[in-house]
């Protein structure tokens, strides 16, 4: 296990170093740049602030500084220092850097993605199982008719939807914001919906097939009582394609967490992931992408670990 | 793998997925402001010299103060920093010497007084070339010698300052480094290098911002004669420095005791009063900028203001709270504790709260649901001093025949638009100047009429449309505009000509037009001060926001006359003289003028609409009884 962890860790950081290099160049190849706005500036101020954001330099120049701010190993003006990365300041939101803007953001993005993700996960799982023991019957069908459409509908439509009927026509929940628990949980039930949806289906299926196998006509035989076959050897059987399917499950949480963040007002992270492309705040676009490959490879890392350790059949390699 | 790692393994992950989903339900309540209202994004910076939007606008009203602040309902210059408005005390030189009295007791929130030095050293920070503000013009284009020492422009003889690189932060303007004062004796130009082929505008003047940097100066300083250059690979008995400026006390600004400054203008101004109450304007606490630097010294814990709130914290993408700051000398007016400020960038999320009771202001509602907004007795809308136009660029055949350009202007429905697109209120536009501004009157452009375009454009030789190529409408991607755009193309189809529609994302369709690689471009202009004169200087030939290729010498020879006519009767004709000129030539061709809409509950007092769309928070007060029938009646939807 150590030298898969090993081995991940190696391209961990290759993995990053593409994606930064990729995002660097491409930022910069579309037209218009961070200082264009509606009121043309004269060259001498434009000049004044490119130098100062450094963006006057030759770009592999810029690239080889930005690489090693984001390293750890540079500091803005060029020193040689080893410490925590530094994303550099950003463009658009200039009182700050993005580090500290993605410090602000990341917590109120993790908590919405972890509420849409458990609650994906436990509404889920629990339809699943109840569709595959009621296995063609009215509530099978009618869990899964729901399921599939879940499945179907965009989140902004369901927000949309949710604030028609819970914000408006029953006051149950606030418009928008962030603060308090009820302001989470119209968001995180539009965004762990798809998700539900998808694990129910994942579940029933995985289900089915684990109740046809030997070992749990053995464990019926030797007389464990239905609940208990169910919860400690069919769940663990049939939770395994759920496992496999949340590290995709995160990657979509995080993408969709930013048509959900911009309706329901949060402040996330997920809205600056398109705006600050569309503004070209490249260092902040970076910042961005760059979380989400963390995030995205850590949760591959977790899933492949968590499936070696929940099927003995699977060697870690 | 150990057997029992397996079987806790389960257990394992769902002690952390129950942890996690406690840590992401565990956060604090925060308790409502007494006003909050949404600010439309989140603001780039509250420093005066960095920014240009209205929300950033609004944030430096709010913490700032600078000589004057404008009335809520009238915009009328109303005393801040200055004790008096009054044209009389204040203006001598046949309106070219303003002498502003300050106010003695105003503080910064740090208990220093705010004095004459304040301003002096705050618009110096603003004009100076490095600190990249891109509303210096505010100040350089009036203010005597303004525009030569920020351009960095120095002549033989003239007194110079001089900034030795030894910053104590070398990214940052101040605390600046040794300065030096002496006078220029002689410039060492090295030869210019040739350009080779074609070069952009933007080349060329990189180039020469690069050539300049090689020059060296000889002065003389307190008797001696020095020698200094810019560039870091000067010789080594030439001395290095950060820059070579004008002298900043030759400047028309002058800080005569603690409570006085005065200011050397150009030419008479009728409207610098305006200018005055303009964010850009406003002072910030010189002690607060050296200690912390840039950036740190705007952050809440940190910023020293003078106005009538302070920040109480920032939270990015959510909200700046705004706390009533007791040291503003005229706290007693200000009736609000708290303040929020929301960011909500999506307009039906902001109508959203609106609706539902958590914003009690919130501009600019989204467009196709005005008209059933309109009849509510909390919706408020007001022309205001913004056009919506089309810039034609006048380089491209046929677009530079005037007849095709009439001719294109007279096809436009501009009613249609208004009455069935905008559905708002907005008035159709045809002239470049909006209505309203006292002892203006616009000079129009022909309204619509399809008969004499058609036959304008077979004068131009385009008789049907025949013979003319396809001509493209750029915008930027917006549901609004494509509307607008596609209503103009079926208008100009109407006279056989064919129009293809492109929309470009905002920062590449500006990129594009200040290329000039359009032939018609959709753009917008919102007067920075109530004086024609805003819409009117950006066509000057070659200026920087002109972006059409057109230029006119009768125009610009206006444009100056303008400026340097006292009489105010006799300047606002010159000015119309000018636009008439300008709606007949048609550089651009006006559609409509904005209107400012807003939502605002009724329980909110001293609230008032006006051209400007401003809206100071220190005039806002909150009638308590009324909030609370209002709540517990709930009104939806």
């Amino acid at each position: 296990m150590i030298s898969f962890l090993a081995k991940r860790l190696l391209w961990f950081f290759v993995t990053l170093w593409v994606v930064f290099t990729i995002s660097f160049f491409l930022m910069r190849a579309v037209p218009g740049g961070p200082f264009d706005s509606e009121r043309k500036l004269e060259p001498e101020v434009k000049q004044a602030i490119e130098r100062r954001y450094r963006i006057d330099k030759p770009l592999w120049n810029q690239y080889l500084v930005h690489l090693g701010m984001a390293a750890g190993l540079l500091s803005e003006d060029g020193q040689f220092r080893i410490g925590f990365p530094d994303l550099g300041p950003s463009y658009r939101i200039r009182d700050y850097s993005v580090n500290q803007i993605i410090a602000q953001g990341l917590p109120v993005s993790a908590s919405l993605g972890i509420l849409a993700l458990s609650f994906g996960l436990f509404v889920g799982l629990l339809a699943g199982v109840i569709a595959a023991l009621r296995r063609q019957t009215w509530v099978d069908t009618g869990v899964m008719l729901i399921a599939t459409a879940g499945m179907a509908v965009p989140n902004f439509w369901l927000a949309g939807v949710c604030i028609i009927l819970f914000v408006f026509l029953i006051p149950l929940f606030p418009a928008a914001g962030w603060g308090n628990l009820s302001n989470l949980i119209l968001p995180a039930f539009c965004l762990g919906a798809p998700y539900a949806a998808y694990i129910a289906r994942l579940t029933r299926t995985g289900m089915l097939e684990v109740l046809h196998q030997d070992y749990i006509r053995t464990a019926r035989a030797k007389g464990l009582r239905g609940r208990q076959v169910i919860i400690r050897h069919a769940l663990k059987g049939s939770a395994l394609p759920v496992v496999s399917f949340l590290g995709p499950a995160a990657a979509g949480i995080l993408t969709g967490s930013l048509v959900i963040e911009k309706v329901f007002h949060l402040s996330g992270i997920g809205s600056y992931f398109v705006e600050a492309a569309l503004q070209r705040d490249y260092q902040l676009a970076m910042g961005v992408v760059l979380v989400y490959t963390v995030v995205l490879y850590t949760m591959n890392v977790l899933v492949d670990l968590s499936y070696a350790i929940l099927d003995p059949r699977i060697e870690l390699e | 793998m150990h057997p029992t790692t397996r079987k806790l393994y389960p257990l394992l992950a769902l002690i952390a997925l129950v942890g996690a989903t406690l840590w992401a339900t565990s956060f604090g309540t925060l308790p409502p402001a007494d006003f909050t209202f949404n600010n439309g994004t989140e603001v780039k910076s509250i420093d005066p010299a960095q920014v240009t939007g209205a929300p950033e606008g609004r944030m430096i009203h709010a913490v700032f103060e600078g000589l004057y602040r404008p009335d809520p309902k009238t915009l009328q210059p109303q005393p801040g920093i200055a004790t008096t408005a009054d044209a009389a005390d204040i203006i001598s030189n046949h309106g070219k010497t303003y002498t502003f009295p300050l106010r003695r007791g105003a503080f910064w929130s740090d208990g220093t007084p705010v004095t004459a030095e304040d301003f002096r050293w705050s618009w110096q920070r603003l004009l100076h070339p490095g600190t990249g503000s891109q509303y210096h013009f505010v100040l350089s284009a009036y203010i005597v010698n303004a525009e030569k020492y920020h351009s960095g422009t120095v002549e033989i003889g003239d007194r110079v300052e001089v900034e030795l690189p030894d910053r104590l932060r070398p990214g940052q303007i101040f605390p600046r480094g040794t300065m030096l004062y002496g006078r220029l004796l002689s410039i060492d130009k090295p030869k210019r290098p040739e350009l080779a082929g074609q070069v952009t505008e933007e080349e060329a003047a990189a180039e020469q911002a690069a050539w300049k940097r090689q020059w060296i100066y000889y002065l003389k300083i307190a008797g001696k004669e020095r020698k200094f250059s810019q560039s870091p690979d000067a010789p080594s008995d030439i001395e290095k420095c950060l820059s070579v400026l004008l002298d900043f006390d030759e400047v028309g600004i002058k800080a005569v005791d603690p409570h006085t400054l005065k200011v050397e203008l150009k030419n008479p101004t009728p409207y610098f009063l305006y200018l005055m109450q303009f964010y850009v304007t406003f002072p910030i606490n010189r002690s607060c900028l050296e200690k912390y630097g840039y950036p740190e010294w705007i952050r809440p814990e940190n910023l020293v203001v003078n106005g009538p709130f302070r920040i109480k914290f920032r939270r990015l993408r959510d909200r700046i709270r705004l706390e009533k700051n007791k040291q503003y000398w005229n706290a007693d007016v200000v009736k609000l504790e708290t303040v929020d400020a929301l960011a909500v960038e999506s307009s039906t999320t902001g109508l959203n709260m609106y609706l539902d009771g958590d914003v009690d202001w919130m501009p600019s509602p989204p467009g196709d649901v005005i008209p059933k907004l309109k009849n509510r007795e909390d919706y408020h809308s007001m022309s205001s001093l913004s056009s919506y136009f089309y810039r034609i660029n006048v380089t491209r055949k046929p677009l530079d025949n005037p007849q095709v350009r009439q001719a294109l202007s007279l096809a436009i429905d501009r009613e249609r638009i208004c009455n069935f697109i905008l559905r708002a209120g907005q008035q159709p536009a045809y002239s470049i100047v909006p209505p309203g501004l006292p002892g203006y009157t616009s000079a129009r452009a022909d309204s619509y009429n399809v008969a004499s375009a058609r036959k304008l454009l077979a004068q131009a030789g385009y008789p049907g449309g025949r013979g003319m190529r396809t001509i493209e409408i750029l915008f930027n991607t917006s549901d609004g505009h494509r509307k607008i755009a596609e209503a103009i193309q079926q208008d100009w189809q109407k006279l056989g000509v064919d129009v293809r529609l492109r929309n470009l994302e905002w920062q590449t369709y500006l990129a594009t037009t200040r290329k000039m690689e359009y032939d018609v471009a959709r753009a917008g202009w919102i007067g920075d001060y109530p004086d024609p004169n805003t819409f009117l200087d950006l066509f000057v030939t070659g200026g920087v926001q002109n972006e059409t290729g057109w230029g006119n010498r009768q125009f610009d020879a206006l444009i100056l006359k303008a400026t340097e006519e006292p009489d105010a009767e006799r300047r606002m004709q010159i000015l119309h003289n000018a636009e008439e000129l300008l709606m007949g030539e048609l550089p651009v061709v006006p559609i409509y003028f904005y209107m400012s809409i807003n939502l605002v509950k009724p329980y909110v007092k001293g609230f008032y609409s006006n051209s400007q769309n401003l809206h100071p928070l220190s005039a806002i007060r909150i009638d308590e009884q009324a909030k609370q029938i209002q709540k517990s009646g709930r009104n939806g939807t």
